[in-house]
């Protein structure tokens, strides 16, 4: 996020994209909330009419993979009807010209035909928000996985440079993150381009610091990132995998093809909490820590670096991560530091990631609200909005972008549209919360949203068993009958291991980021042999079709 | 900051911002004036009358949550006539409360603030009230429950889940003595809009809703170890209540305090039975020649791993080797991972499990 949560509050306007937000993100879900309470309008762009749509001044309802439709033809108005900050687009950013010209072809008419919007709501959405102050955008993984996600968040960039709304309270371009320490990751160097604090690793200074600081060479090529690293895992390319705290068999798109490639990589490593579906493959598996049995810091969506801390023990012999990390290392034959606690090790790296080099545990102790980076020294109280005064960047690039059809639509075959999410009460893989009674009464199986008009043409009923198929594969799961989803579309949780959304989600990824295409895929809906009886117990599901790993 | 201005609080010369209450400008410069149905993240109700000051020029007695300040207002705090009103309300409120053998409303699982003020009031003897109350017995909702006994009616149970929360699950109900708080149609939680987030036992003030997964377990039984959550990307903190070894709670801090500003989800709430999970990873294992997991020493797994990756590297190159770190696990651990594939192990192919 550019801005802080905390600032959601004092928003005149917020632009919700691709973001469940009171589900998936229920804190700033009640910020933008408060600042609805407060006379803020709510703009919310999402095929599904989730609550937040439900409470929006105004619903976009798009259809799935429709996104870059929907922006440009936003862009569009914009542009023609003058709307734009000309101030700061001559000050602060290059090549907006290009991306007039690109946005002439997507009106809101044309606009309308493919995204299924009424062009009046995106002329006055665009409208509404290029001459709102306080207005800012608000997406997640509706925005990123998809084939076209970056061209998704550029289309965006381009709105917020156009009218300005960076560098202002209450404004900006916000991603919420998903999980607890995504963004804490990323700036830990978890990528395979950068080293931590995003210095490309084909960077030759760069390297070279960190080869000094590590003491031996470090290879100058770019990696895998995930994506491509499942699918040459698939292809047999991979051959050794090392997994921390993923759950790859349950999280990642087209799963067969993750599982038939750990069945043949010849070794296996799984860092773990619980057993689940990936350790099944696993030549050694480590017992891990939980966040209550270790110290640490986590950075959520608004830059806030927190911390951990140790309030129990782990269980039996389980020990925490970065001590497992050290060890192996250790035996492996590298001289990793004998740090006394994970103060130091955050110290290691705030000395080489010039963005962090201000914020310590030390520091952390004294700031209970957290310390957001940029923070670049022991004096900089960090910060809460970035681009004051201007791009951080020096000037921001405007970026032109044309619409790709998502990479697998719906046909005869496979009709309806599947997108796949995430619900207010489970998480992820669900190993913490289907542990838990709340979660479990709430939501104890698999389903899928089904309009009524798709229902109805297909016979099934309201909590009816039905198989869904992909062109991947297929899973079992219980019908809702919802009137959330557009016809033609539906919608499923990825929380459950007996009936795994990604046996069917599409694996394509985006060409930069290369997160996969969770949000469309195709799929149809089949009957069940009705000599089953009408509903299916979860139990009699049983387990999916996994085998143990073969050898 | 809008419209600065000095008023008197007990004599003492005060900073105040229009839009500001009595009890905003008292709390800043530490002059206590007890409330209860006052919540910074709610609209004043002045439902309590607890916070009851004199205001010059004023007949009555005015809630000072609710009182908004002018300039050169002179508030008096403590007065015979105030310490007269306060004992006499805790001493009604005491009467139609449960009360323990000090004659005082009973300690429960939050924090009961009414019993704290009473304890310091000199009660005036009433008979007990009987209220026909009614809580929801029934409700099988697995982490919520109410006890009509102890609810003093200050309603910022329900302003909660309207104003913050915004689901609108429970409701005043009933009417007169009867008045309780419930859902529409008397139903179980899990039966309505609501989202089991938990913020409704987080603001009540005298401990009527408990949290059923430790419903006797006090503030003050427990360590509280501040941390953030584990779950979404939010980042809210929270507390830790631990008591032997366990974690045997999860509140929130306070109101004001750090970003959540006290609110949490059902998740970072209540979602904490994994920690303690029989089901739990406790010893390394390796698979054996069998093909089945075996428990195994820590230096034999250590050393099974490292030969296993070491080998393939040897055999296929540092770049046939992958790494998948977590945005589950903290950011040192994130850094430590990345240094491990890439000084260790000699590979970029380095990335966690959500790139987004
Ligand atoms: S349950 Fe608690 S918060 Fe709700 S009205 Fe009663 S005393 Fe107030
Ligand atoms: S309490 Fe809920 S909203 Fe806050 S970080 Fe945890 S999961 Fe996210
Ligand atoms: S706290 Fe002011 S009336 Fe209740």
């Amino acid at each position: 996020m550019t801005n802080s949560i905390p600032e959601i509050r004092d928003s005149e306007l917020m632009f919700v994209i691709g973001s469940n937000t009171s589900e998936a993100h229920p804190i700033i879900a009640m910020e933008m909330k408060r600042a609805r309470q407060k006379g803020a309008k709510l703009i919310v762009a999402d095929p599904r009419k989730i609550w937040m749509a439900e409470h929006a001044d105004l619903h976009l309802q798009l259809k799935p993979g429709t996104d870059v439709w929907l922006l440009q033809a936003m862009a569009h108005v914009i542009v023609n009807e003058n709307l734009v900050d000309r101030e700061f687009i001559e000050q602060h950013t290059d090549g907006f010209e290009a991306v007039v010209e690109a946005v002439q072809a997507y009106t809101p008419e044309e606009a309308e035909q493919v995204t299924g919007v009424p062009a009046a709501d995106i002329r006055t959405a665009a409208r509404q928000y290029a001459t709102t102050e306080k207005a800012g955008i608000y997406y997640t993984l509706g925005i990123t996985e998809h084939t076209h996600g970056t061209d998704n968040v550029y289309c965006l960039a381009n709105l917020v440079l156009m009218t300005g709304h960076l560098g202002k309270r209450s404004a900006g371009m916000n991603p919420l993150r998903g999980q607890n320490n995504v963004q804490g990751a990323n700036d830990a160097g978890a990528t395979p381009i950068f080293y931590p604090g995003y210095q490309p690793v084909t960077d030759e200074a760069a390297r070279l610091k960190f080869e000094q600081a590590w003491g031996v060479p470090l290879s100058p090529d770019n990696g895998m990132n995930l994506n491509v690293m499942m699918k040459e895992l698939a292809k047999g390319n991979v051959k050794g995998l090392y997994v921390m705290g993923e759950d790859i068999v349950i999280s990642e798109p087209n799963v067969s093809q993750v599982e038939m490639g750990l069945n043949q990589c010849e070794f296996l490593v799984c860092q773990e909490i619980f057993h689940n579906e990936t350790t099944r493959f696993a030549d050694v598996v480590f017992p891990a820590s939980c966040f209550a049995e270790k110290d640490g810091v986590f950075t959520n969506s608004d830059r806030r670096v927190q911390r951990v801390r140790k309030a129990v023990d782990p269980p039996g012999n389980a020990r925490a991560d970065w001590r497992i990390l050290c060890d192996l290392a250790r035996v492996a034959g590298y001289p990793m530091p004998n740090y006394a606690d994970p103060g130091e090790i955050y110290q290691e790296m705030a000395d080489l990631t010039p963005k962090v080099a201000g914020i310590s545990h030390e520091r952390l102790e004294q700031n209970i609200r957290g310390l957001q980076w940029p923070c670049t020294g022991p004096d900089d109280p960090g910060t809460p909005t970035m681009h004051e005064g201007g791009p951080a960047i020096g000037r921001a690039p405007f970026q032109v972008v044309q619409y790709r059809p998502s990479a697998e639509l719906p046909d005869d075959e496979f009709p309806l549209v599947l997108s796949t999410g995430r619900t207010l009460y489970h998480y992820n893989a669900a190993t913490q919360t289907r542990r838990d009674p709340g979660p479990v009464a709430k939501q104890d199986q698999n389903f899928i949203e089904v309009n009524r008009r798709d229902a109805k043409r297909l016979g099934m009923s309201h909590e009816e068993h039905v198989r869904v198929v992909s062109r991947r594969g297929e899973i079992i799961a219980q019908v809702w009958v919802s009137p959330r989803v557009r016809p033609g579309c539906t919608w499923m949780p990825m929380h459950f291991a007996e009936s795994r959304a990604n046996l069917l989600t599409n694996d394509a990824g985006d060409n930069v980021t290369g997160t996969g295409e969770y949000k469309v895929c195709a799929v149809r809906l089949e009957k069940l042999p009705t000599s089953h009886g009408a509903a299916y117990a979860p139990s009699e599901l049983g387990h999916p079709v996994l085998n143990d790993r073969q050898r | 900051m809008k419209n600065e201005f000095t008023i008197w609080i007990n004599g003492q010369e005060c900073v105040a911002h229009e839009g500001e209450t009595v009890v905003d400008v008292a709390r800043r410069v530490e002059v206590d004036i007890p409330t209860l149905c006052h919540d910074t993240r709610l609209e004043p109700a002045g439902a309590c009358r607890v916070c009851l000051v004199e205001v010059e020029g004023e007949r009555r007695m005015q809630p000072g949550c609710a009182w908004k300040v002018r300039p050169g207002m002179k508030v008096t705090t403590e007065s015979d006539r105030i310490s007269k009103h306060r004992s006499v309300l805790y001493s009604l409120y005491a009467s139609d409360h449960r009360v323990d053998d000090e004659s005082l409303p009973v300690e429960t699982g939050n924090g009961n603030q009414l019993r704290q003020l009473c304890a310091e009031t000199d009660l005036i003897p009433l008979e007990p009230v009987a209220a026909d109350r009614v809580g929801r017995p029934d409700d099988v909702n697995p982490y919520i429950a109410f006890d009509p006994e102890l609810c003093i009616l200050c309603a910022r149970c329900t302003r909660y889940c309207d104003e913050v929360e915004a689901v609108n699950a429970i409701t005043l109900a009933f009417r007169g003595s009867e008045t309780t708080i419930s859902t529409a149609g008397e139903r179980g939680l899990l039966d309505t809009t609501c989202e089991l987030c938990g913020g409704c036992i987080d603001t009540c003030p005298t401990g009527a809703l408990i949290e059923k997964k430790a419903p006797v377990e006090r503030p003050t039984d427990s360590e509280k170890i501040r941390s953030t959550c584990n779950f979404c990307g939010v980042g809210c903190q929270l507390d830790l209540h631990v008591s032997d070894d366990r974690v045997v709670k999860v509140t929130s801090p306070p109101p004001g305090e750090t970003m959540n500003d006290g609110n949490l989800c059902v998740k970072g709430r209540f979602a904490y039975d994994f920690i303690h999970h029989p089901d739990r990873l406790t010893e390394p294992l390796i698979r054996g020649e069998d093909g089945v997991l075996h428990t195994a020493s820590w230096e034999e797994a250590l050393q099974a791993a490292a030969e296993g990756l070491n080998r393939v590297r040897a055999k296929h190159g540092a770049d046939a080797l992958g790494f998948v770190s977590s945005s589950r696990c903290t950011g040192e651990e994130n850094y430590l991972m990345q240094k491990l594939s890439r000084a260790a192990f000699g590979t970029n192919n380095i990335h966690q499990c959500a790139a987004t």
